[in-house]
């Protein structure tokens, strides 16, 4: 209706109220009394006087103790008079304007409710029960029945209905002759035909009323016979639902990408299947594809390790496989998939899912390292080939039942089947400064490893009904991971002196390896006032591990004795601690102490069932150590953490192998039985601040560490004739060292939802001893990186982005300070979306980043310049095609810039440069039709 | 349509029926927040994001918290409770926003302390009840046969279901919930978004629970002003994308 015509009609209506008021009051008063079926007076009774037209609440009134109400002084208009009182059926009546002042409505009888309805219906099933008109309804399913029961069954159980042994069926101790279902005939027109055939689950609501007979019906004159009828309505169909996506994809060079997934659910399950295969470097699915495929069971996170922080390792399963890892270098064909199926009730939950994923790797890598000694250095350039190929069978499954509110129990298990297998073939140009010695030295290795993981994990958590805040877990998990590699070794060193001759190692070395881990633990939590906590946890852990290594010379078929060994590692970790926490307004405090003590047990021996070497060394590390935290939540959404722990891990077992590796020659790798545990200081800090208003967020954090005794790898470098350059790396127990990196991100918007700025930077400074030679070095890393950005969105169609960044990375070396290398990267980065016509995106991004190290020379810039244009087809989206072109210029290689202890590197690997590609998308639900922002 | 309107002038024109009190103690309610649902509910987010966000945090969005409502003569004081829903959460502690809704049902005034987007809006003005329909339902909470009445927040876009005692006289309820002719026992909002249902309720001489706190910092606003900052809430949300229940209370 338009203006005018509103105006009229509320013109018009003046008017009539204008001549109702020349013959009627504007005002009335409405009386009356309310009493019960057999006239006896109600005590104050509800009144409320309603819109006629939509129910809508106009006043009310509740009325004195004989049930007499009095409406003073309202409008002389139609009204809806509702009486409500405890116990009776809500009462309508009508009142019409009145042409005297008082309206009095005299004694009005309420109806009350069935005992039957009022007890079972509304006291005891807490169901709401609807009155329309002489209908009441109520929620049938609310009826508890065994599964596999009957309509029947349930209208038995059903207040004021009666079934009877044939199966008639009696309402308010009437007939009922005509039954519906979902308001129609159901069948035929015997009752019986539904109550004896529907499941009783297929209900919600049973609903009773009278209705006029057939021939009152077919006439429409009201013969004023009233039939009982009962219409059963249908529960809304277990809420079911499928989606899924399919994209194909065709490339010149015959790059190719095939990716899908299915997934079909109702209230309880979920089910859900995923695929895909490419040779364009995607090695997995984005988080998006793997969060829709694990549904609600991806995210979970059950820690069987109680109490603070230790530091301690712990063997967790991670992920699936099916997420994408890949680091830029190479060329890989891929493949995987995977089936999930979730199942949820209220209480329990369970989870299974097969993941199946493999990668097969085609690298091919320059490396140059260059490796300063105290008064020389020496250099080596390395290319390396390398294929490689590995695939996972992987196995999840949890169970989680939250038994009643007090005992809640999680279970786990997880099984993972691995196969890899790599062939590397590197040749190594090997130059030193002062001594003109040159050597070639060329490694062919095939490696073959096949592995499997199993293991399950317990929790069960207690909260005692008694006394809010007390609770009792315990956690238990074991771990088996075995895994069994041969390693086929050929090795040539070439040495390009005066007199040049050639060195050739053939071996072949068989790696056991097997893993055992039983762990459990304890928590115990009291309240010990409205704001102070107490905690006591016991955690013990065992873990034996035993490496198997045989190494052959495949030249005279021997053992190599002195690289051969059973090395039988068992450490026992136990740790009883209590904690105290201060928890009130925001402020949350903890301050925790833990006795721990660390036993090692080290065996080693030729070979398996061989006599050990010598007696097991047995040492054992007892130890005090704290733990502090506390975080405070500020005003005006300001948050600071921080936190302090005193770590101390046991030593890596590979470390404490006591024998040679010698699979590179000039790098060989020696263990060190009498490693001691490492021992650190952790502190970190955090401070976020959000402003929900402007969109202004801050968040800094800052992790620093201080080694009492830190595993360094030592260095023994030796130069001669026979031998080229080589160096063992041994660990050993060096104090000192320490770390601390800190990191910020600023978001700040400059014009609101048009155009924002982001900076994000961290500084991080590092001092690692280490000897070389048995000389003391420090190498000092210190880095800076900063990156400024801005994000505009001029209008919903077009969203711009600009950022550079710059990373300094500054390496100094006490022991030749005259190497100090500065490593440069620098980046800007450019990039456009936009709706530019209905249904059509563009896409595109510019990528420039330069690489400098000015000590070696060295200078490379890669610019990649990428470009998308797609288009949305079909009524609801359901299609998509693409047309994308990656790394426009072909400039793409993959760097890496880096140095620490004695030495600097840098690798540049090859990988997929430029390539077109046309794919096309299905979705069953449709794509959405704008850009995505993804800015939260 | 103008029917009603104009019958709805005339509504609004009368004052609401206030019952002399004896009702005097405290109900405590508890929220359970459902993230899924709230998600589900936002009109402007696609359909694509809200599927997903109910397939994968449906069945676990639950999160719950109580509140307490002191009812003493003609005065009511709504406020967050000391004590904790989530067994999870024993032993943290968040810091609480101010907030309060204290009304009077004799001069018909109320005085409110809202957080919203870390702002407090101090709001004092007449008291503004929902403009409720009454429905042909009853059901029991908390030991009391409960009447069905139904509001529509058109600038919020809830449909919100209240139940009111018909045994406890008073025009009081939970959150902004109000003037019903008898005590608001249980409101639920956009379909289990949001579920207020109270759970205990404790007849007792209150003593100072009804007090406000000595001091108020916040925007000192009436109701419109109060609306027109959530309005620019909603339109702000709405245009970014983003759900309109981030920041404020739902």
């Amino acid at each position: 209706m338009n203006k005018l015509a509103r105006l009229l009609f509320a013109l018009s209506m003046l008017c009539l109220y204008g001549t109702a008021w020349s013959q009627s009051p504007t005002r009335v008063t409405i009386t009356g009394s309310v009493v019960d079926t057999s006239n006896n007076a109600l005590p104050s009774p509800t009144l409320m006087l309603l819109n006629p037209v939509d129910s809508s609440l106009i006043n009310f009134t509740r009325a004195d103790n004989q049930g007499g109400f009095e409406f003073k002084n309202i409008k002389n208009t139609t009204y809806l008079l509702k009486i409500s009182y405890v116990g009776f059926l809500p009462k309508q009546v009508v009142i019409q304007p009145s042409e005297k002042e008082t309206i009095d409505l005299g004694k009005i009888k309420i109806q009350p409710i069935t005992l039957e309805l009022m007890e079972v219906v509304i006291r005891t099933a807490k169901a709401p029960l609807t009155i329309r008109g002489d209908t009441i309804e109520y929620d049938a399913s609310t009826f508890k029945v065994p599964p596999g029961s009957t309509v029947e069954d349930l209208l038995r159980r059903l207040p004021g209905i009666e079934v009877d042994a044939d199966g008639n069926i009696k309402a308010q101790g009437r007939d009922v002759r005509r039954l519906y279902v979902d308001g129609k005939t159901f069948f035929n027109d015997d009752p019986k035909a539904a109550t004896k055939n529907l499941g009783a689950e297929t209900i919600s609501k049973v609903q009773v009323y009278n209705e006029g007979s057939e021939q009152s019906k077919l006439t429409g004159v009201d013969d004023g016979k009233k039939e009982k009828v009962m219409n059963l309505e249908l529960k809304e169909e277990f809420k079911k639902g499928a989606f899924g996506k399919l994209t194909l994809a065709y490339g010149d060079q015959d790059r190719w990408a095939a990716r899908g997934n299915y997934n079909r659910f109702n209230t309880k399950e979920q089910f859900s299947i995923i695929g895909y295969g490419n040779n364009i470097n995607q090695t997995g699915v984005n988080w998006d594809d793997y969060g829709e495929f694990k549904g609600q069971s991806a995210y979970n996170w059950d820690d069987v390790d109680f109490g603070f922080s230790s530091g301690r390792r712990y063997f967790m399963m991670d992920g699936d496989g099916l997420r994408n890892w890949f680091d830029g270098r190479g060329f890989t064909q891929n493949a995987g998939g995977g089936l999930n199926y979730n199942f949820s009730q209220k209480k329990a939950k369970f989870n299974a899912s097969y993941t199946y994923n493999q990668v097969d790797l085609d690298l091919n890598e320059f490396g140059f390292r260059q490796t300063f000694l105290a008064d020389s250095s020496f250099s080596n350039s390395d290319t390396t080939l390398r294929a490689d190929f590995r695939n996972n069978h992987v196995f999840n499954t949890r169970y989680e039942n939250e038994i009643d509110s007090s005992n809640t129990i999680i279970v786990k298990a997880s099984g993972r089947l691995s196969q890899n297998n790599s062939t590397n073939s590197s040749s190594q140009l090997f130059s030193s400064t002062n001594v003109l010695q040159k050597n070639r030295l060329s490694l062919d290795n095939d490696n073959d490893l096949n592995s499997w993981n199993m293991g399950a994990q317990a929790i069960y958590r207690h909260r005692f009904n008694k006394k809010k805040g007390r609770s009792f877990s315990f956690g238990g998990a074991y771990q088996n991971n075995n895994s069994d590699g041969a390693e086929n070794i050929f090795n040539i060193n070439r040495f390009f002196q005066a007199n040049t001759f050639t060195d050739q190692v053939r071996q072949l070395n068989n790696n056991v390896n097997d893993l055992r881990q039983v762990k459990t633990s304890l928590l115990y939590t009291e309240p010990l006032s409205k704001k102070v906590f107490g905690e006591v946890f016991y955690n013990l852990q065992n873990t034996n591990n035993q490496i198997n290594r045989q190494v052959r010379n495949l030249e005279s078929n021997q053992r190599v004795d002195e690289l051969s060994v059973f090395f039988d590692n068992q450490v026992t970790f136990n740790r009883l601690g209590t904690s105290f926490r201060y928890s009130h307004e925001g402020v949350n405090v903890g301050f925790g102490l833990a006795a721990q003590q660390i036993r090692l047990e080290t065996a080693a021996a030729q070979d398996e069932g061989l006599p050990n070497f010598e007696a097991p060394l047995v040492r054992t590390f007892n130890n005090i150590v704290p733990n502090l935290s506390a975080n405070v939540e500020l005003k005006n959404n300001m948050y600071l953490g921080l936190e302090y722990g005193y770590q101390i891990n046991e030593p890596r077992f590979n470390d404490l192998q006591p024998v040679r590796n010698v699979n590179n020659p000039a790098f060989q790798t020696l263990g060190n039985p009498n490693l001691q545990p490492e021992r650190q200081h952790n502190m970190s800090f955090n401070f976020n601040y959000w402003n929900p208003a402007s969109f202004i967020s801050v968040n800094f954090n800052s992790d620093y560490n201080l080694y009492d005794s830190q595993i360094v790898y030592t260095q023994t470098i030796e130069s001669n004739p026979s031998t080229g350059i080589r160096t063992t790396t041994r660990p050993q127990n060096l104090a000192g060292g320490n770390s601390l990196n800190s990191n910020m991100w600023i978001n700040y918007p400059l014009i609101k939802t048009k155009l924002s700025m982001r900076i994000n930077g961290g500084i991080n400074f590092g001092l690692s001893p280490t000897l070389i030679n048995d000389v003391a070095n420090n190498t000092n890393n210190n880095g800076v990186n900063m990156s400024l950005g801005l994000n505009a969105t001029p209008n919903k169609k077009l969203i711009l982005d600009l950022s550079a960044n710059i990373n300094n990375q500054n390496i100094s070396y006490s022991l030749r300070e005259d190497q100090n290398q500065k490593i440069r990267n620098y980046g800007v980065d450019g990039s456009v979306k936009w709706n530019f016509a209905s249904k059509f995106f563009l896409e595109s991004n510019l990528d420039y980043n330069i690489f400098r190290n000015e000590r070696l020379d060295f200078k490379q810039d890669v610019p990649i310049w990428n470009a998308s244009v797609r288009r949305l087809v079909g009524k609801e989206n359901k299609f998509e095609i693409r047309a994308a072109a990656f790394d426009l210029l072909n400039r793409r290689v993959t760097i890496n810039q880096g140095g620490s202890l004695n030495f600097v590197t840098r690798n540049v690997a090859n990988t997929l440069a430029r390539y077109f590609m046309l794919s096309l998308s299905y979705n069953i639900k449709g794509y959405e039709n704008k850009l995505r922002k993804n800015d939260w | 349509m103008n029917v009603k309107h104009f019958l709805l002038i005339i509504g609004i024109s009368l004052p609401l029926g206030v019952f002399a009190q004896e009702l005097e103690g405290t109900v405590r309610y508890l929220m359970t927040h459902n993230w899924s649902k709230k998600y589900a509910s936002e009109d402007h987010m696609s359909k694509q994001s809200k599927e997903r966000e109910m397939y994968i945090w449906g069945s676990r969005s639950e999160w719950k918290e109580y509140t307490v409502l002191h009812l003493k003569a003609n005065e009511s004081k709504y406020m967050e409770s000391e004590e904790k829903a989530e067994a999870d959460m024993e032993g943290w502690s968040w810091r609480k926003d101010l907030f309060f809704i204290k009304r009077n049902f004799s001069n018909n005034t109320t005085q409110e302390a809202i957080p919203m987007t870390g702002k407090t809006y101090l709001i004092e003005d007449q008291i503004h009840p929902q403009n409720w329909k009454i429905l042909n339902d009853l059901k029991e909470v908390a030991g009391h046969v409960c009447m069905k009445a139904f509001y529509r927040d058109s600038l919020k876009k809830q449909d919100i279901v209240a139940w009111f005692a018909m045994d406890l006289p008073s025009s009081a309820g939970p959150e902004r919930f109000c003037g019903l002719p008898g005590l608001i026992m249980e409101v639920d909002i956009n379909n289990g978004s949001l579920n207020i249902a109270a759970d205990k309720i404790e007849l007792k001489k209150l003593d100072k629970e009804l007090e406000l706190p000595a001091k108020l910092k916040g925007k000192k606003v009436n109701e419109e002003g109060y609306l027109t900052a959530l309005r620019d809430h909603f339109k702000l949300q709405i245009d970014q994308d983003r759900p309109t229940f981030w920041g404020i209370r739902y």
